[in-house]
């Protein structure tokens, strides 16, 4: 996917103006976040469940090595290729050497964020296969030409008139506003697609070490049927989703969806294992799994190693102030919401994504929602540090950082600043306060009004309070 | 060096500092188990908190409720795998309940316009979740929980398990191609935020309890 990550700002403002984004984002992560809640609160375990996954997560960043190597030896005795792709040209290319060695001219792919990263569909399409996305947002978006704009909603943004005026385009549907009839349109065209591809793509949600398992998670069944009816199956999937024993996939399971859309568990879970065995009607003959470095093992060396604890539920996304205002597109890639103001500029490097970190409050609401327990706002505000090591801010920030801490430093300093201000303030906007500064200022006011600062400095206001002073 | 050694180079060297056994140590978090006599009642109720329909046996007081069921969604054809005896039985002896006729998994999947419903003997219920278990193992055909428009599992009482862990520990070692997990009909709410049923697979889920 083309990495835009740098024009957020310009890319929010655009999002804030636009008034259907705006109601859509609203009642999604609005219905999101009430049905998690629901699904938590009527889940007594899901604190030591959480704390559970997170150790689990931590161990296997520990031994990823291990682990990993567990899983490909599994996977191959058990007849599945295992390939592996340090960053995403080489991705694209085995990807592409895949469908011509098997001579694939019509893939149906489910639902997989790490095959955005890679731009999995342009690669195919570039050497002449069609690729249809076959979750039904994923389906919608790319009759539309569009990235996904949530983890696990992609079309929020979508109406259903949009999506009537695109399916009687593309499938010659005749229009309508109903939205059962709409599933049931795409269901007709997407199954045909099922019963005559000569491969199913699809993410994966965990890979299981000890036996060789690719397991898929989806509501709508486009992952199993994706698993089960293609000649092929290609998986494409990070190398850090490993988990070590079959065993501890229930306590995974009852988290990403509680977690994701508020269920106790999807509609379904498909843990697929190799190709299809002598004596079995359906299932793959053949089975590829194609595992992705694309910067990950380079994040496992530093000290934002647990980003990769992440199973993809999307809980950050819906609670962030600022996703629910400005949406997934503004982000500029793959991913959005706090964890992709984290993974982005760690996979796609800090100078491309610099306006990324910024774009978060700190309100901490990520991390009292992540099932794994990712440090996010530590993680978010460590990155901004790291912006500024790197010398990836204006010389004007830094001098006005260096201002700030130096006054901040100085108590008496900060206490004449104060009162000066106070007295300028209140003579100025007579209390109303400030609705714009001139530059360098201006960024500041331009989308947000300071109140005047006090008459009364608040340490002053604290001390005659304790009858200190008066 | 290849890819692959490369790739475990680079991980060797960013898990070097952590050395000792992998995993270990007790973990909470393990769920409460369910007392065996309230398993099949929690499976009840799960499965219809997942927008399942739950119809008690035995069959032939079922074999009304499950015709008109099948009616009301427009079925017409029913099929089941070939080695399935109680899933044979249940769909030949529904034939009588409504314009029904019976096909094979091949004829569905050759592009049947007909409705159809796919009959199947569960291998496992689970009663946390409300979950049918349905696996590739021993030549088992998925075709009836897959493409089929209503789904029916048969779930012999004695096959519910309390717990997911319970369902997969028969299969820690050397699993079929294909374990599914499937927990009520087909959704998405991927148009409007408005959850549809039948998205690709299955349009209703009913599961036939038998004593």
């Amino acid at each position: 996917m083309e990495l835009n990550a740098n024009a957020f700002g310009r890319n929010a403002r655009k999002a804030l103006l636009d008034k259907a984004l705006q109601v859509a984002l609203g009642r999604t992560t609005e219905r999101f976040l009430a049905h998690r809640d629901a699904a938590v609160a009527a889940f007594p375990e899901f604190e030591a469940t959480r704390e559970r996954a997170s150790r689990i997560k931590l161990d296997v960043l520990d031994h990823l090595d291990t682990y990993l190597l567990r899983f490909i030896e599994e996977a191959e005795k058990r007849g599945a290729i295992v390939h592996v792709a340090r960053d995403a040209a080489q991705a694209r290319e085995i990807a592409t050497r895949i469908a011509r060695d098997e001579g694939v001219t019509l893939a149906v792919k489910s639902k997989s964020m790490a095959s955005e990263e890679i731009s999995f569909n342009e690669a195919l399409q570039g050497a002449g296969v069609t690729v249809v996305e076959s979750d039904l947002g994923e389906f919608i978006i790319q009759l539309a030409g569009e990235a996904p704009s949530h983890i696990i909603a992609p079309a929020v943004h979508k109406s259903r008139q949009e999506i009537s005026g695109l399916f009687e385009r593309h499938l010659g549907g005749p229009r309508t506003d109903s939205i059962p009839e709409l599933v049931g349109m795409a269901r007709r065209h997407l199954r045909a697609k099922f019963l005559s591809a000569g491969m199913g793509v699809s993410g994966g949600n965990f890979l299981v070490a000890d036996t060789g398992s690719v397991v898929l998670v989806t509501n709508e069944g486009n992952g199993r049927l994706g698993t089960v009816l293609p000649r092929t199956h290609l998986a494409v999937v990070g190398i850090e989703k490993v988990i070590p024993r079959m065993s501890d996939l229930p306590t995974f399971l009852r988290l990403l969806p509680r977690s994701a859309t508020g269920q106790a568990i999807s509609s379904y879970v498909s843990i697929v294992t190799g190709t299809r065995r002598a004596g079995d009607p359906e299932g793959p003959e053949r089975m590829h799994i194609l595992l992705l470095d694309c910067g990950r093992s380079a994040i496992l060396e530093g000290k934002y190693r647990e980003i990769l604890k992440c199973v993809r539920c999307a809980a950050c996304l819906n609670v962030c102030p600022v996703y629910q205002s400005v949406g997934g597109h503004a982000y500029g890639w793959v991913y959005s919401g706090p964890i992709g103001a984290v993974l982005t500029p760690l996979l796609v490097g800090l100078a491309e994504a610099v306006a990324l970190p910024d774009a978060s409050t700190l309100c901490g609401a990520c991390a009292d929602v992540c099932p794994v327990k990712i440090p996010l706002p530590d993680f978010l505000l460590e990155l901004r540090s790291d912006v500024r090591e790197q010398g990836l801010k204006t010389p004007g920030e830094i001098a006005a950082m260096k201002g700030y801490a130096g006054v901040m430093r100085r108590a008496g300093l900060l206490e004449a600043i104060e009162r000066i201000a106070g007295v300028l303030g209140q003579f100025f906007t007579k209390g109303k306060g400030i609705g714009g500064l001139p530059y360098p200022f201006s960024g500041w006011t331009e989308r947000r009004d300071f109140p005047a600062p006090a008459a009364l400095p608040f340490r002053k206001q604290w001390k005659i309070r304790r009858g200190v002073t008066r | 060096m290849n890819e692959r050694e490369s790739l475990f180079r680079r991980l060797s060297a960013a898990c070097g500092g952590h050395h000792g056994a992998a995993a270990g140590g007790p973990l909470p978090g393990e769920a409460p188990i369910a007392p065996e006599g309230d398993r099949v009642a929690l499976f009840a109720k799960t499965f219809t908190a997942a927008d399942g329909l739950l119809l008690r046996g035995p069959v032939e007081s079922a074999l009304s409720d499950l015709g008109e069921v099948l009616r009301a969604e427009g079925v017409t054809a029913l099929f089941f795998p070939e080695d399935d005896a109680a899933a044979r039985e249940i769909a030949e002896a529904l034939v009588p309940f409504g314009p029904f006729h019976l096909t094979t998994g091949a004829e569905v999947r050759g592009g049947s316009a007909a409705v159809t419903a796919g009959f199947r003997t569960a291998e496992a219920a689970i009663a946390e979740t409300g979950t049918i278990v349905e696996t590739s193992g021993s030549g088992k055909t998925l075709l009836p929980g897959l493409i089929a428009d209503v789904h029916v599992s048969i779930v012999p009482a004695a096959s519910v398990v309390a717990r997911m862990e319970e369902a997969l520990s028969a299969f820690t070692a050397d699993p079929p191609r294909n374990i599914s997990f499937l927990s009520g009909p087909s959704r998405t709410g991927d148009i409007e935020q408005t959850l549809t049923v039948g998205a690709h697979g299955p349009k209703k889920a009913i599961a036939l309890l038998l004593p």
